[in-house]
């Protein structure tokens, strides 16, 4: 079974090759055609295929004898214009060369910014409302792009007929992305914890990279819509405490309880920002809540649908994201081929 | 008034912000080669109808007035299809990719009794705007010299010089700095007029996808001379303009608000350099108060898009004077013929 992936290179897509390449799967990774590899490392039989989604001609051959697609790519970063070519119009482009070949079968990554935090009260899962137009043109660039990312791909399945699981990381962390936006404010080395005890819908680079791995290969995974976290979450306070300790910068942690930093900044913008059309993200009451609105995450339809749990738990995770490089053999999760490594 | 657009990118989103403020402005349609693209920007703007295919837009939502926002090379055919449909044109600047084209576009222009408009933003920012205020009024006296001197980083990974995608300006004539000729060639024609002569350097300093990263030229105008120069490694970015008067001179830098203005005043001759440098380090002050406020409102620095197409659209319903005419286009593209490079390559 021979899987092409999106994203290979990125934060994410690197562990996903090494899962499915664990699964014992055939990987064809597309990486953007400037990218360096020497670093990563990967063994001669994950095919590399050079393209960028934006403007390559040549997407329809990267579906050659390809059985599932597990899209990864997105612009992460640069204004919103250049987030939503990237993301959205490279979704486009890849999915209308998927439309030309004999592969029926994706896994898109989606995103928990696709939710309206706003209008969902204590608990977020697969049932809580989406953003919807035109409020959605009033998040970030990051959030319109996933939004529109996952519409069109819906659109393309519904019209070709495919197979489609979109699984929704919430924050992925890991080695050298430990910082989420979820933490706060960082000034300098200092920070300000807006709502101490909220718990992070969070889940390690290496058990995300699991579930995607599970997902294209394991059929009851095709027509789901799965959140992925690795449970209920650490606490913001905690999580940055082992942030700081791990990455070795010490600084002040002030704790803001989360109502009076809401009403602070709900106050502004009725008051001073009412008009403004461009103010700092934290400072916009929704983008304020899909950072730090305290709410609960559970990962239950994902335990239920795939019988999957984190195969690191928290400590582990920590010792991977902050502990010493492991030896490149080791680097990936150690699951023998072809078993679930959740299970 | 019916406006349509083509090409739903970044500069598309100032056009239909401002479009969407305008008195007896319709915004009909919108068209982008990615449907995704298009519609988007429709619901963002409540466009009522959105189209992958120029032709068809044009045919289906008949606009007035329509607006080409593509990458300059795509330029030409789609201005002489909203020509040919019967629109006023208002084009991104460069207009062209060729002189030759942009004169075959202005005859079709006169040839169907439409307006072409190419996008000269930054005259009519609030700073070129008051200098020239101050030039009607006579108290500056006749404009000698003007410099125009943008310094912007555009060796970043990320825009023109994208390893992984071709920037489109790259295959114009001077590569990613033929993208700002027109900026420099339109406020240089503002102040000292048509040129008569050119002389250029085009050099590359630091190792990159582009031909070139600094260009520096004189020109020898009707009314006076000019210095433009882009160098994409002078730091901090800054779009310095300078105007120098046989009574005053001004300086101005157009990415920010910053604007004084430097003349004779009732104080003994060794006294007035002490109270200019009171006066200019006043508005600076002011200006940078200015700058950060408009941070949080508005078009920062696209000021004067917004100005432009609002006194564009008064014209046309007056069927007065365009602000910028098909004579300044041509004249501003004429210099900006004379300032390109000879070679490809330094």
């Amino acid at each position: 079974m021979r899987a092409l992936v999106t994203g290979a290179n990125g934060f994410l897509g690197r562990h996903v090759v090494s899962a499915l390449l664990a699964r014992g799967m055939d990987v064809r990774a597309m990486v953007r055609p400037a990218t360096g590899l020497e670093a990563i490392g990967w063994p001669s039989s994950v095919e590399i295929f050079r393209a960028d989604l934006r403007t390559s001609r040549e997407l329809p051959r990267a579906f050659e004898r390809v059985d599932v697609l597990i899209h990864l790519a997105a612009v992460v970063s640069g204004g919103e214009d250049a987030q939503f070519a990237g993301t959205v119009v490279g979704t486009e482009r890849l999915l209308d060369a998927m439309a030309s070949s004999t592969c029926r079968r994706l896994v898109l990554c989606s995103s928990f910014s696709v939710y309206d935090y706003s209008s969902t009260d204590r608990t977020l899962d697969e049932g809580s409302p989406l953003h919807r137009v035109p409020d959605v043109y009033s998040l970030s660039g990051y959030s319109i792009a996933k939004w529109w990312q996952e519409r069109v791909t819906r659109r393309f399945v519904e019209k070709q007929g495919w197979d489609l699981t979109v699984l929704r990381p919430g924050f992925i962390w890991g080695r050298d992305h430990g910082y989420l936006a979820a933490l706060g404010l960082q000034l300098g080395r200092h920070h300000l914890v807006i709502g101490p005890l909220t718990r992070i819908p969070m889940t390690h680079v290496e058990n995300c990279a699991d579930v995607f791995a599970l997902a294209a290969v394991d059929p009851r995974a095709r027509g789901q819509t799965l959140n992925v976290v690795d449970g209920p979450g650490e606490r913001i306070w905690k999580y940055l405490s082992d942030y700081m300790s791990g990455s070795g910068e010490p600084g002040w942690r002030l704790p803001i309880p989360y109502w009076l930093a809401s009403a602070a900044v709900r106050l502004a913008f009725v008051t001073v920002f009412r008009r403004a059309t461009k103010v700092p993200a934290i400072l916009t009451p929704r983008k304020f809540d899909a950072m730090l609105k305290p709410l609960r995450f559970e990962n239950r339809r994902l335990r239920e649908t795939l019988g999957w749990t984190p195969p690191l738990d928290y400590t582990q995770c920590l010792a991977r994201t902050y502990g010493p490089v492991p030896p490149p053999a080791e680097a990936p999760v150690p699951w023998r081929s072809g078993t679930a490594a959740s299970t | 008034m019916k406006a349509a657009l083509i090409g739903a990118g970044q500069i598309a989103r100032q056009h239909l912000a401002c479009l969407k403020t305008l008195p007896g402005v319709e915004l009909a349609a919108i068209c982008d080669l990615s449907p995704a693209t298009a519609e988007a920007a429709a619901e963002r703007y409540g466009i009522s109808a959105w189209f992958t295919d120029h032709r068809a837009m044009l045919e289906k939502a008949r606009p007035d007035v329509v607006h080409v926002t593509t990458p300059p090379n795509s330029h030409f055919r789609l201005a002489m299809d909203a020509l040919d449909a019967g629109a006023h044109v208002i084009v991104e600047k460069p207009a062209t990719s060729t002189l030759e084209e942009l004169e075959t576009l202005a005859r079709r222009a006169k040839e169907v009794g439409r307006h072409l408009v190419e996008d000269y933003n930054y005259l009519f920012n609030q700073a070129p705007q008051e200098i020239l205020r101050h030039i009607e009024s006579g108290q500056f006296g006749a404009v000698t010299h003007v410099e125009v001197l943008i310094g912007l980083d555009i060796l970043g990974p990320g825009g023109f010089a994208d390893p992984n995608s071709p920037h489109p300006a790259l295959t114009l004539s001077g590569g990613a700095i033929a993208d700002f000729l027109p900026h420099l060639a339109s406020l240089a024609h503002l102040f000292v007029g048509p040129q008569r002569t050119a002389k250029t350097v085009w050099t590359k300093r630091k190792p990159s996808l582009l031909p070139f990263d600094e260009f520096h030229g004189v020109v020898n105008a009707e009314r006076g001379t000019a210095a433009l120069g882009f160098s994409a490694s002078s730091q901090p970015d800054a779009f310095w303009l300078r105007v120098y008067g046989e009574r005053m001179q001004a300086t101005a830098n157009l990415f920010e608000t910053r604007l004084t203005f430097d003349g004779p005043r009732n104080v003994p001759k060794p006294l007035r350099p002490f109270f200019s440098g009171l006066e200019e380090g006043k508005a600076i002050r002011r200006a940078a108060l200015a700058t950060l406020l408009r941070k949080f409102k508005g078009p920062g620095a696209y000021e004067g898009l917004w100005e432009l197409l609002a006194r564009t659209y008064r014209a046309l319903a007056e069927k007065s004077v365009l602000p910028v005419t098909v004579s300044d286009v041509l004249e501003v593209n004429r210099m900006v013929e004379a300032l390109k490079p000879t070679e490809q390559r330094p």
